[in-house]
């Protein structure tokens, strides 16, 4: 396959051309010091190298595999070979061809049929940026018939290089099976990412998003949710920051192809300073996709006049008996909030906090642990910290 | 002791003047009721008060112990002591009502001196008891999803964990069943002391059965008309703010002058 000639993906109203996401070469760093993780459940790679690992007796006896994902090339070939290009196609555009030639670091998560897990699964990606060159991982998560997993992905920077980072993720949702799949997306300023995660939803499965992203760089992320099967349900959360003289864009898009099928995209984004936000979100209908329903709301909250944003809703429906709908807005931080807030005694800069967090509120209420929806409102406080 | 100083207060919203002269003063001890009928500017004397920007005041002063209120920030005049349980207030998600209430208190105290997580609960514990409320509503989310009745009992349970000086009720009574309006008014009573004082906003003289005032004022066309003690609210009730407005001979037009009629007549 030559991967010069496919096109670069698509992300409207997002300039992304001159951040050359085409031209990775990927980096060899390695550390097997844990930086995250302490005594969760799950798995933190960093670099190539796994720097964390705990997976409980019980749950290995029940069949679950997760590994760094070289490990998973030499010990496990035949789950690879189940998920591994098969949600997204290796020659999909030009930015997942070369993540499936030069992916070198990754996890794989393998859930067998009728195992519901109670615990959070931690997947942790830790790009080394030392040396110059890029991080390209993949990270693939079946979940089978009847299962349910709740797994949180983090993603972080150590180091202080100039790099990019593809990260492509390919979740498999079968028959019945119960998905939460929270991501905070945390890569550092001199970090340019292209982040792709796309899930194939089975019949009568779900599959919910909660995507956030807060990193501090030029970022385009794609989320897609295939409603495959008849009943499937796939919400895809999202809410973003962007601070700075950042750019970050969004792909957001539900196809609903199985009848009676769900797709809801709900996303809230705060832009700071100079920076750029851009959520798009498609919702597709297939022909004979009947009983289905597709929906979308994006709002968008601007708090610098030198900030751009944008949300840009889509419809393509092709089959009559469904149902849809789109919100979109931009719009400023809510006065009566800050009123009442102000009203108890909250300096402005608190109440303002606390407005901003309100706004993503919903998608923050989702985040499984309450440490990672600690460490997300600190994020949130430190990125006012530099406002304007 | 402190004192609310209103001097011939005139209050505009979007170019309209509302209030048109008004004159009032609180001081701590003491539990004033306005009462008026619609449209006649008593929310608008609260908010005015408490700083809401959409309230431009025009002419006249309001003063918290001689200082003046018009250069201090809402959040400063809240710090000051004034506290305003407001008729809507806001619904914010993803902030606990614990955390929202400690970080009040905490506005309130040096960063030397902030209160501990645990003096916090049990204060909280203590109060929210006061006013019957279940423990799961300080780790819900600031009044969302709360009830019109969970909403205003509330705003009281933010007044008596901050312990303002002067406190503003709007229309704390609206939408409350019998019940919920004596649980509401048992957290005021209680606050009732020395270096407490209140002014409460209501159309109907039911609250004042519960929360007993030192003063009632009654306010039509953007003035106080008429001040007298609880009695005056009996008065009311029984002759309508027509009746007094025919009283005094003010020319007024009343925005439900014929319901406050028909009830005039009924009562008769």
């Amino acid at each position: 396959m030559n991967e010069e000639s496919l096109p670069l993906p698509e992300f409207t109203k997002v300039k992304y051309r001159t951040w050359q996401l085409d031209q990775m070469n990927p980096s060899q760093a390695q550390s097997a010091t844990s930086h995250f993780l302490t005594d969760e459940l799950g798995i933190e790679v960093s670099g190539t190298a796994t720097s964390y690992y705990y997976l409980p007796k019980y749950l290995v006896a029940q069949g679950v595999l997760l590994t760094n994902i070289n490990t998973a090339q030499s010990r496990y070939p035949q789950q690879l070979d189940k998920l591994l290009g098969q949600v997204i196609a290796n020659n999909t555009d030009r930015l997942t061809a070369q993540n499936a030639q030069k992916f070198n670091t990754g996890i794989l998560l393998y859930v067998p049929d009728h195992t519901v897990i109670k615990d959070v699964i931690h997947l942790n990606l830790n790009q080394l940026s030392v040396g110059g060159n890029d991080y390209i991982a993949r990270v693939l998560v079946y979940v089978g018939r009847q299962s349910s997993v709740t797994i949180l992905q983090s993603a972080h920077t150590i180091g202080s290089d100039t790099t990019k980072v593809s990260l492509v993720v390919e979740v498999i949702a079968d028959v019945g099976a119960s998905v939460h799949y929270a991501n905070l997306d945390a890569f550092s300023g001199k970090t340019t990412a292209y982040i792709h995660r796309e899930a194939d939803i089975r019949d009568h499965a779900t599959l919910d998003w909660s995507n956030v992203a807060f990193n501090d760089g030029q970022v385009v992320t794609k989320l897609v949710s295939h409603l495959n099967g008849e009943g499937a349900v796939s919400h895809a959360n999202i809410m973003a920051m962007t601070h700075h003289k950042q750019t970050q864009g969004f792909m957001t898009n539900m196809v609903n192809r199985g009848r009676h099928s769900l797709g809801h995209i709900y996303q809230r984004g705060v832009i700071l300073n100079h920076s750029t936000l851009v959520f798009n979100g498609i919702g597709q209908i297939i022909k004979g996709a009947k009983g289905s329903d597709a929906q979308q709301e994006s709002r968008v909250l601007m708090l610098s006049r030198r900030a751009r944003g944008d949300a840009n809703p889509l419809l393509l429906i092709d089959e009559n008996d469904v149902t849809a709908g789109h919100a979109a807005s931009v719009g400023r931080v809510d006065e009566n909030q800050m009123y009442y807030l102000m009203s108890r005694g909250l300096s402005e800069k608190l109440a303002r906090e606390l407005v901003i967090r309100g706004f993503m509120g919903n998608v923050l209420a989702e985040i499984p642990t309450n440490r990672a929806q600690q460490a997300v409102i600190n994020a949130i406080a430190e990125k006012l910290k530099n406002e304007n | 002791m402190t004192t609310l100083q209103i001097k011939n207060l005139h209050v505009a919203v979007s170019g309209k003047e509302i209030l048109k002269g008004v004159n009032l003063t609180v001081h701590t001890g003491e539990m004033h009721a306005i009462m008026g009928p619609n449209g006649t500017g008593k929310s608008t004397l609260s908010q005015a008060i408490m700083g809401h920007p959409a309230y431009q005041v025009t002419s006249g002063s309001i003063t918290l112990d001689g200082q003046d209120l018009s250069e201090m920030a809402v959040d400063e005049r809240a710090r000051a002591g004034l506290f305003l349980a407001m008729q809507y207030p806001s619904e914010i998600q993803g902030v606990t009502n614990a955390e929202f209430m400690r970080a009040a208190i905490n506005a309130r105290r040096p960063e030397s001196d902030q209160m501990s997580i645990m003096t916090f609960l049990k204060t909280l514990d203590r109060q929210r008891e006061f006013l019957s409320m279940t423990s799961e509503m300080a780790e819900r989310y600031l009044n969302e999803g709360f009830s019109g009745g969970e909403k205003k009992r509330n705003e009281i349970l933010q007044m008596m964990m901050i312990q303002p000086k002067i406190a503003i009720l709007d229309e704390i009574d609206s939408g409350l069943d019998i019940d919920a309006l004596k649980v509401v008014s048992r957290g005021v009573n209680h606050m009732r002391s020395d270096n407490f004082g209140t002014l409460m906003i209501t159309h109907y003289q039911r609250l004042l059965d519960y929360i007993v005032p030192d003063f009632v004022h009654v306010m039509m066309g953007g003035k106080i008309v008429k001040t007298g003690t609880a009695d005056l609210a009996k008065k009311l009730e029984l002759e309508g703010y027509a009746g007094l407005r025919d009283e005094l001979g003010l020319d007024i037009v009343l925005t439900d002058e014929d319901a406050d009629r028909l009830v005039a007549v009924k009562h008769e």
